[in-house]
């Protein structure tokens, strides 16, 4: 590259003192652009805390006279709470278990000696690209043979077998690092290959562990066409699915609907600003292969 | 000699021991529906009744010279596909390379900007479709208020804007991850190289030209498939904020395959719409996927 830098050669000369002008403008810039940005989840926030008069009665954009905290308490009881509680079971119980298995094959694919261990790789690979169109029909026979429609066990499977295609990329990039030596000084030592997987490899790991129980708890907390389809009581509902629902019951109490939104986020919200770092860290490293 | 065979494969099957459970939930999950869906595209089938009439490419003729509504799914997912490729991508490369300057608060802006990407579709969908309201909406009341009042518009309804006022709310969602791949990207150029390029009094935009962007290149290839491939998908945020209208100017490939066969028992044809679907995924995802199983 610097072959081509050269060529565009200019005679160097001296550089005016440091272009202050030009940070200004770049913190103007961006300082608009993220008020810019954030500004529809600030509306739904200061929306969430006005009263249904003042709602009807002030701009959406007018900050609130008074904050009112009443509409999260309705919000919840309308019926929030269950979508809530759905939500929640779903996600602290397919999450572990999806990280495990998915654990599990990576070790296998990854620090186990095994034949074809590459064609079994690249048969999960492809699970990144079907779309899930792909599949609902399918699934759709397969559940209702099973009678498992409408339940939060069936839809459990389904996330756990979409969930495992992205867990084994990662977990198996980041196990690769691993250095074999440890394996085979353990398996020296009369471990044997689970003994290795679960008290050498697996705590090894912890850094790409964390990051995908995060991004998967937030891909599972977020999933909507497949518990759209595939749910139907309103008791079975999860959140994205509730919230759907909630607009159309509630359509124009906004105050009541931000609230409900806000209730939504806020755990994506904590998780996000505590574990930032390793998500990102995680991430972006497998993703790019 | 059998004995060599089976000593031979018994770490391969150990092995297969552990990937067992992944592999079983993996194949039953996506693998078989996804033979099967291929299967049922050749058929006629109302989703309820036991028998399925065998018509061979039929479903996909009818699709072709019959549906209307499939060319205007297919005609909307080119648009959001080329939109998809160009604005949430640039304004990711953009906000990367301005984040990754030594900046005090670089951290918070970046938080910032990521935020929407954690967000799900679903909702996403709904906080604009809340904005884009013609009368309790912030954008309405907003232009009102700044005194251009005439540009006011049921967004939602109005067929000539309805997809691109989706489209700006997805590109809210959208620009978090190129973001994040570039930022990461720009992390392993390595700063002699831009400092050389500087000493040979190369201008800012010479050095992104000739340097910067060179030195993108893997990671502008990852943003354009995984762009490319989730284009194609595109389902929650068009089915949250217009079910597909008014008139079905809206659809995509991904609602029109819901609605046949969800809501109007066409199943034969919805399964066709997914097999041609995730034959224009693999345009992009065929090489996306070598190059994961290559560097892997």
């Amino acid at each position: 590259m610097s072959v081509a830098a050269s060529v565009i050669a200019v005679p160097p000369r001296p550089r005016p003192r440091p272009v202050r002008w030009g940070t200004m403008a770049l913190y103007v810039a961006l300082s608009l652009g993220a008020m810019a940005w954030i500004s529809p989840v600030f509306l739904l926030l200061i929306t969430a805390v006005k009263s249904a008069a003042e709602f009807a009665h002030s701009e959406t954009f007018a900050l609130p006279q008074a904050i009112h905290w009443g509409n999260f308490a309705r919000a919840w009881e309308a019926g929030v709470r269950t979508y809530f509680v759905n939500s929640l079971v779903m996600t602290v119980v397919k999450v572990p278990v999806g990280v495990l298995i998915a654990a599990a094959a990576a070790f296998a694919l990854s620090l186990m000696p095994m034949r074809g261990s590459r064609k079994l790789f690249g048969l999960f690979l492809v699970g990144l690209v079907v779309p899930i169109q792909m599949t609902l029909v399918p699934l759709t026979i397969m559940l209702r043979n099973l009678g498992l429609i409408d339940s939060l066990v069936g839809l459990f499977w389904l996330y756990l077998g979409f969930g495992l295609p992205f867990g084994i990329l990662v977990l198996r990039s980041y196990m690769k690092t691993l250095p074999r030596e440890l394996v085979e000084a353990a398996l020296i030592d009369g471990c044997s290959w689970f003994g290795v997987f679960w008290r050498v490899v697996l705590p090894l790991s912890r850094p790409a562990i964390v990051a995908l129980l995060i991004f998967d708890g937030i891909a599972t907390w977020n999933e909507f066409i497949l518990a759209q389809i595939f749910l139907r009581t309103d008791s079975m509902r999860t959140l994205p699915l509730g919230l759907v629902n909630f607009q159309t019951e509630f359509s124009t109490a906004y105050e009541l609907l931000a609230a409900a939104q806000c209730i939504t986020i806020a755990p994506l919200v904590v998780v996000y600003l505590f574990f930032q770092r390793h998500f990102v860290h995680g991430l972006t490293g497998s993703v790019k292969g | 000699m059998l004995q060599q065979v089976a000593r031979a494969w018994r770490p391969t099957a150990t092995a297969l021991l552990f990937a067992l459970p992944a592999l079983a939930i993996y194949v039953t999950i996506i693998v078989y529906p996804l033979v099967y869906s291929g299967y049922l595209s050749l058929f006629e089938w109302d989703g309820v009744r036991d028998t399925r009439t065998f018509v061979g490419l039929d479903n996909y003729r009818i699709l072709f010279n019959e549906n209307r509504v499939f060319w205007i799914a297919l005609k909307n997912n080119a648009i959001w596909t080329t939109v998809a490729l160009i604005v949430p991508t640039t304004l990711g490369l953009v906000l990367a390379l301005a984040l990754d300057q030594r900046l005090r608060g670089r951290a918070f802006f970046r938080s910032v900007f990521y935020f929407p990407a954690i967000l799900s579709f679903a909702l996403t969908g709904l906080i604009f479709t809340w904005i884009y309201h013609p009368t309790l909406g912030f954008l309405n009341q907003m232009l009102e208020w700044v005194g251009a009042g005439s540009l006011q518009q049921a967004w939602l309804s109005e067929p000539s804007v309805a997809l691109y006022a989706v489209m700006v709310a997805a590109a809210w969602h959208n620009t978090g991850l190129p973001m994040l791949l570039y930022l990461a990207g720009l992390q392993t150029i390595p700063r002699e190289v831009l400092e050389a390029a500087q000493v040979d009094g190369a201008s800012p935009f010479q050095r992104f030209r000739m340097v910067t962007l060179p030195l993108l290149r893997e990671t502008t290839f990852v943003v354009l498939a995984v762009t490319f491939i989730n284009s194609l998908k595109v389902y929650d945020i068009v089915y949250v904020m217009t079910y597909g209208g008014p008139a079905n100017t809206t659809q995509v490939l991904g609602t029109w395959m819901y609605f046949l066969t969800y809501n109007f028992n066409r199943v034969g044809l919805g399964t066709s719409i997914a097999v041609i679907l995730f034959g224009l995924t693999l345009i992009f995802a065929v090489p996306y996927l070598r190059r994961l199983g290559r560097n892997a």
